[in-house]
Formats: C-alpha cells, structure tokens, sequence
C-alpha cells in the first residue's frame, strides 16, 4: 500500500522526491489510523486462527494449546463417520440454500415493487416498517413466532374460524414444516433490510434510461425488465458472491430455539453440533475439527462462484 | 497532541475501571465475591437488605448470576473456553469437566481452618466425592441434616388439581390405570373452568434436560427409587436399563391411548418451559409428571396470587404405580447426598482463604437463621415456646417476588442445614416447620390433606429410607462426557429418546412406532453407558465396604 501511494505521489510531484520513511513520516497520522485496524483485524480475525489447532489434539484445557497431544486427523474422521454430523450437514445446506434463494429473490423483488410506488410518503413509510424486524433480536422473533403457531395462536385460530382445519395443528411437531418455518422467519426479518442496498442502486440508475425507455412505449413491467434490472445487475452479483460464502452460517440462534426433540433429525445445523457435542461435552477438539470444515467449505465456494463470475465476464469480489 | 494524550489517558481510565469491576473489596472494606450457578434461579438486587445484613456480620457478599436460556453443559464450556470463572461456581451437570479443565481448587487441602465446611459431611460421604487424584473439589450444599430430618415437599410424582380430587370424592389413587381414569371422568364432566377456558387434562414438559417428565416414570412405575438414570436390581446388586422394560412399553402405551382419546395436550412435545409454567399457572392443566422443585414453587405463588388457589387449582401428588400391590418409591427421604455436583472455589479466586471463611460463616446459626428464616419479626415471629411463626402478611411476602428480589438473601446454593435450626427447636427452613408449612397452604390443598389424613405433600406418597451406599446412581451419569464410550452412548440415548418417544405417544400405530423407537435405541449401543454404570456401582459398593 505504501509504496503504491509512493509512486503516486511521484507522478504528482516529480521535483521533490522523498523517501519512504519520509513519506510515511509526512503521513503518520494516517498511517497510526490503519496501524489500528491492521492491529484490529490482526487480533480477532487471525489470532484465533492459530486455535485451529485444536482441532488436531486431543485437547484437554487443562494442558493447554501446547501441552496436548497431536492426533492428526482423527477428530475429522470421528466427525464424518458420525451419522449426526452428516445430518447437520445436510440441514445446514438444505436450510442455507433454502434462505438464500429466497431471501435473496424477495429482497430485489421488495426493492423493485417499492420502487415503483409513487407516493414518497408511503414508500417511506412501507421501507421504514419492513426493515424494523431487523433489529429484533432472534429470542424476539422466535418468541412471536412460537405464539403465531401454537395450538391458540393467531395462524390456527384463522385456519380453524375458516374451516381450513378442523383441529388446531401444531406446526413444530412435523419435521417437513421446520425448514418451510426458518425460511419464512428470515425472510420476514431481513427482506426489508437486505432490499435497502438494491433500492440504493435503483436511485443511482440515471432517469434519462427511464424516459428513453418511456418514450419507445415501454410499459412499467419492460422498464423493470429493460432498465432496473440490468442496472442493478453487478449489485445483485457481488451480493449473490458475498451470500454464497454464508450458505453453511444457516444460522444458529433460529433453529436453536425454535427446534424440538420431534424435528431435531432436521433443526439442527453445524453450529449446534459445535455446542452440543463440542462445548457441551467438553470435546473442543471436534467442535474445532468441525469449525474448520465449515470455514474450508465456505472458502471454497466463494472462491469457485468468483471464478465462475469471472469467467463469465461478471462483476466479482476479487 | 495534547488531544490525543487526553484520548489516550480516558481510555486507560476505562480500562482500569474495567478491570477493577472483577472483584476485590468495595470501598466500605466489604469483600465481594462473585459466584455462578449453572441452574436457573431469579438473581437478587444489589441492595438487597438481608444480603446487607449479612456483609456486616461475615464482612463479605457474594453476587450471584445463575443460568439463563442456555444448558448447564453449554454455559460451563463456554466458561471453560474462555478459560476465566467467578469465584464460586457450581457446574451443575457439567461439574467434572469444571475438575478435568483445572478450573477447582482442593477444597481439603485448605479445610483444616474451617471446621463447619470439614464438618458438613462425614469422612466417608467426603471420600465418595474424592476425584482420581485424591482431593475434594466441591462441596455438595444440599441433603446435610442437621439433627432430625423434617421434609415436607417431595420431589417427582404424578401430579393432580385439587378440583379433581373434590370433585371424585378424595379417592385413593395407586396404578396408572385409576389416574388416567379420574381424569378421563372429570374431563367428560367438566370440560372447562369456570370462565369457559378449556381444561387441558395433562400435559407433559419435554423442553431439553426437563424431558425426564416424559421419560422416567418407567422406573418409578415399577417400585423403584429415583436412581435416575438406571433401576438399581437390589436382589442382585446389578445395573437395570428402564427404557425398555415390559412396564415402559405399557406405560407409553398408556400414554398414547390418552393421546388418541385427546386428553394429553398436543403441544406437550414442543411446548418450551417458560410455556408450560405458564401454562400450569393458567390453572387449565388436571395434571401432569414433574418434580415438586420444577414447578412447585413459582407456580404455587402464581395460582395464589392471581386466587386460583380458591378454585382448587394446586396440585397434589400421587405415588403412582404400574399394578395395584407395587410398593412405590417415588420419594426417598433422609440424608442423600449427590455427590455430582456442589460448590467449588475456582483457580480465579485471589482470596482463597477469605472464600473459605464466607462459606464458613454463612453456616453460623446466626447467619443461617438469617438465611431461612430472615428478620426477626420482620420476617418471623417467635411464639412464647420458641417456635418460629409467620403472620399471614409475613406469608404473603414470601410469595412476593419484587419483596424477595429486595429483602431476601438465601445464598441458596451455598452449603445449607436441613433439618432442624441450629437452635435446635425450630426447622431450618419455614417450609420445613410442620404447623407452619401446613399454615402457610392454600385452603384448596388444606382440605385434600384434611380429606387424606396428611399434614405434608411427602406423607401423600410415603417416606423411603436410602436403598443403599450406592444412591443415587444419577451422580455418575449425569456427570458423563463424550470422553468414554458409555458417554456417547448416554448421550445419543438421550438425542435417540428426545426425538423417538414424543412420536412413540402421538403415532396412530402404537405398535410399529414403539418397535422404531427400540430399534433407533439399541443403535445408541446403551450396552456401553450401562456397563459403565455397572462398574460404578461395583466401585460405590466397595467403597462403603471399607466402612462396615
């Protein structure tokens, strides 16, 4: 970075040379401020990396990080010949890509539609109400839920006064809701936050497009096709690259409390495992082993969806 | 510069404030210490009177933080992770991985000083809890009788309102059969409570470790003793697993018929327990399986305060067993230590001395006194013979919990007497004073006692004497990790449990379902846990040897 900014400055001002250190010198105040952030993401991004280790030991905290025995790679095939593991993999992925298709298309849909209202004061008032939920917290919005559901909740209530069901049904004990539940829960927390970048790309898209598109005879629907859409269109990929690294962080806290020993075969996802065979048990080698896998996948698939948008001459990360 | 000097000195300023907050003296020279509980329990306020009370006599207090949303095991290894503690700790179930972490001091190598702590439990009750190296790491607070055992409330049994039980005319009820019978009639003749709100005839609480209202009756049903984890066979002195016995599968049979005949509420398997204390202070549930300390208690207040408990809404236990002539052993009385679990000091305490000495005094009659009983007449009156005495005011602020939160001080999870007082006349809790327990109950459970010939919940079921040196057997399992192999099969047990027996009592087909569970279960290898359990109980039994 430095000596980038040096060879710039060179260009700018070719009579004085100055070294680096008197470069730097002149720039200290700057050079202190990202000091601290290098210092920063040092300390808590990869620090704890070296924790890794971890996960080849047989660990034991009382001996430490330097004290327990080295095992190799027994903790990972420990890991995958366990059935429970491989099931919170499946539901990991399954619910991952379940939230990111879908969480994904009604954020840009959210965006589109209220971009097309025309009274601004509504628009900013539908905006303002659809990304509240996004500051609750997880033990809020799973409480609401949990009540909406029950026996003599709201969602029973209608479906039973409607004659859709003759009997309350209780929507946590069948495993083939679970996954439809986490869904519909993260889209109505974060639709309305995650819409809020496309929305900004929509305003940066030049009016002139519009009228042209206009004046041609294009209908609302063929502007939307013909000028939002592309227009938004390498938003939309960087954030379908940064989404896709986050398949396996299918969340924790949802499932955690909304999940039951009658759906467990299919709430639970990685990061419970982690807890529960990990921390709970005092296995900290296999909640690392476990860690890691996830970390090692999660790399890998952005990395491959950069190619990918690379190769197809798509906007991408880097 | 000068600017960034005075950033510079602000934050070393908050940092040091920061670190000042983790312990030491405040500035009236009161030691303070800092203790968690891996067990919920309602945290008081700083002011707290009788907490204030305390500092003066001991000269230190303790802030208490306990467990909140999360899994004893969950919250000890976060701990563990994070490699700092409190002062005082209780690791609940996850007590041993507190031990193998380094995370205790050896009690006994300090105890010499403190003869009330040397003292709470015999020689041999203190060499049952040694670790594999020798020393003690924790003190077990709870079941040390001082004199005479007075008990009151029981602990697990089946559960029924008292509007049932007035309503049949008091019958004596004995199998499983007549309990579920006396429901199904009640329910056809009173469907609803007084408002209209339907009742719900029985519920049972499966949320995370609580699950054992669903699963334990098993070994209760059959005669045995809350063992816990295993049966105990006392002819010879051999390991019994309890889930797959002839009588479990009648009982869930049992459980599944009611559910078909929809007398057991439907959201039972995925209500959570926040939910289903409330659901129990609605007053709509007949009843249900629970341990007393489970429900007992907040629930009771709740139907007092909001006059339920005119309307017969308590509940009453039964001893309840699978045939008529079953001997029940649902409560197990007298001086029963669980070794699994009890108050540890941490490598993180940097006065240890001074910790030993505040457990020391928080036994001194005066201070135990203070503990159970509070205030005199604040909290208690004291009759011309000596006996402790509540006003009925005195009894409504029991069941306050704002005045509790401000003016009580139990320090519950500190080594305590049961018992009698240290004065020797009164109990030393005023749950445990026979005239004054049975004072402070409701009219509803009044007259059951009355109709029953009782004065306490535990005569309802009947006092058992310890079965053995051996009990209970949950002290080692419940203190088991993925470490060993009878670990993980404990533990896939219990995931293989949780998950096949709510669909063994909602399936259509009682047969087929009941066949999945046990073939899920034998995937478990319980053969390994219950091995392991048979080598303890092997071990206990030799131990006590040495003794006789």
């Amino acid at each position: 970075m430095a000596g980038k900014s040096a060879s710039a400055v060179a260009v700018i001002a070719p009579r004085q040379e100055k070294t680096f250190w008197q470069k730097i010198k002149e720039q200290k105040v700057l050079v202190l401020w990202s000091l601290i952030f290098f210092v920063f993401g040092f300390i808590f991004y990869y620090l704890p990396l070296g924790g890794w280790v971890i996960g080849f030991q047989d660990y034991k905290p009382k001996n430490g990080l330097f004290g327990s025995q080295f095992i190799g790679f027994d903790k990972f095939i420990q890991l995958f010949s366990d059935v429970t593991f491989l099931r919170t993999l499946r539901n990991t992925l399954c619910m991952g890509v379940l939230n990111l298709a879908f969480c994904f298309v009604t954020a840009i849909a959210f965006a589109i539609l209220l971009n097309e209202v025309k009274s601004n004061g509504g628009k900013k008032m539908v905006q303002t109400i659809s990304y509240l939920p996004h500051f609750l917290s997880w033990i809020i919005v799973t409480g609401i839920l949990h009540d909406m559901l029950s026996g003599s909740g709201i969602v029973n209530e209608i479906l039973v006064g409607l004659h859709i069901l003759d009997q309350p049904l209780n929507f946590f004990a069948y495993p083939q809701l679970f996954w439809g539940i986490v869904v519909f829960a993260n889209i109505w927390k974060e639709t309305g936050w995650n819409a809020i970048i496309y929305l900004a790309a929509i305003t940066a898209i030049d009016p002139s497009l519009y009228e042209a598109a206009q004046i041609d005879g294009a209908g609302r629907w063929s502007r939307i096709k013909a000028v939002t859409l592309p227009g938004i269109r390498p938003i939309i990929m960087i954030q379908l690259l940064m989404n896709v690294g986050n398949v396996l962080n299918a969340g924790f806290e949802v499932q955690y409390l909304l999940g039951n020993g009658l759906v467990q075969s299919v709430s639970q996802t990685i990061d419970i495992y982690v807890l529960k065979w990990g921390i709970s048990q005092g296995d900290y080698a296999i909640g690392t082993a476990a860690g890691i896998f996830k970390s090692v996948v999660s790399i890998i698939l952005i990395v491959a969806a950069n190619q990918i948008a690379k190769r197809s001459g798509e906007e991408r990360l880097f | 510069m000068r600017k960034a000097m005075a950033a510079f000195l602000a934050v070393l300023m908050v940092l040091s404030l920061a670190a000042c907050g983790g312990g030491g003296e405040s500035d009236s020279g009161v030691k303070e210490f800092t203790a968690f509980f891996a067990v919920p329990g309602s945290e008081i306020n700083s002011d707290n009177e009788i907490q204030a009370m305390i500092a003066e006599i001991t000269g230190a207090k303790c802030k208490e933080t306990w467990l909140t949303g999360q899994t004893a095991a969950e919250a000890v290894g976060t701990l563990i992770a994070g490699g700092e503690y409190p002062d005082f700790i209780d690791g609940s179930d996850a007590t041993q991985q507190l031990y193998e972490a380094g995370a205790l001091i050896p009690i006994d190598e300090y105890w010499d000083d403190y003869p009330r702590i040397k003292e709470f439990w015999s020689e041999q009750q203190w060499d049952q809890i040694r670790r594999d190296d020798g020393h003690v790491y924790w003190i077990p607070q709870f079941g040390r009788i001082n004199e005479v055992a007075t008990t009151t409330t029981p602990d697990e049994a089946f559960w029924i309102q008292a509007r049932v039980l007035e309503w049949a005319g008091y019958p004596k009820l004995e199998t499983l059969d007549e309990y579920f019978d006396l429901i199904e009639r009640y329910q056809a003749a009173n469907p609803t409570m007084d408002d209209g709100t339907p009742n719900i005839p029985y519920t049972i609480l499966c949320d995370d470790w609580r699950y054992f209202c669903l699963e334990n009756p098993p070994e209760f049903l059959d005669g045995y003793p809350n063992d816990g984890s295993v049966i105990v066979d006392t002819d010879t002195m051999k390991i019994v697993d309890y889930n797959t016995t002839p009588t479990a599968k009648r009982y869930f049979a049992k459980l599944n018929e009611e559910f078909q005949k929809g007398i057991i509420d439907p959201e039972s398997f995925t209500q959570t327990y926040d939910e289903y204390i409330a659901k129990l202070s609605t007053g709509r549930v007949l009843g249900m399986v629970d341990q007393y300390w489970n429900f007992g208690y907040t629930v009771t207040d709740a139907l007092k305060q909001s006059g339920l408990d005119q309307k017969g809404c308590n509940y009453i236990p039964f001893g309840i067993t699978i045939d008529k002539g079953i001997h029940n052993r649902w409560f197990t009385g007298g001086s029963i230590m669980n070794g699994a679990n009890g108050l540890g000091i941490t490598v993180s305490c940097k006065d240890i001395p001074g910790a030993l000495q505040f457990i020391e005094d928080l036994l001194s009659p005066e201070v135990t006194t203070l503990r159970s009983w509070g205030v005199k007449d604040v909290d208690y009156m004291v009759g011309e013979d000596g006996l402790f005495y509540k006003t009925p005011e005195q009894r409504a602020n029991t069941a306050n919990t704002a005045y509790k939160a401000s003016h009580v001080c139990s320090y519950s999870y500190f080594p305590g007497y049961l018992g009698m007082n240290p004065d020797g006349i009164n109990a030393a809790r005023p749950d445990l004073q026979p005239g004054e327990f049975y004072d402070a109950l409701s009219d509803d459970v009044k007259k059951c006692f009355d109709a029953y010939g009782v004065q306490t919940y535990v005569q309802m079921l009947g006092v058992n004497d310890i079965p053995g040196p051996w009990f209970p057997m949950y002290s080692h399992s419940n203190n088991m990790t993925t470490a060993t192999p009878g670990g993980v099969a404990w533990t896939r047990m219990g995931e293989i449990k949780h998950e096949y027996l709510p669909k063994v009592v909602l399936s259509s087909d009682f047969e087929s379902a009941w066949n999945e569970y046990l073939e899920a279960y034998a995937s478990a290898k319980p053969e390994d846990f219950l091995s392991e359990m048979q080598t303890e109980l092997d071990n206990r039994l030799a131990l006590a040897a040495k003794y006789e």
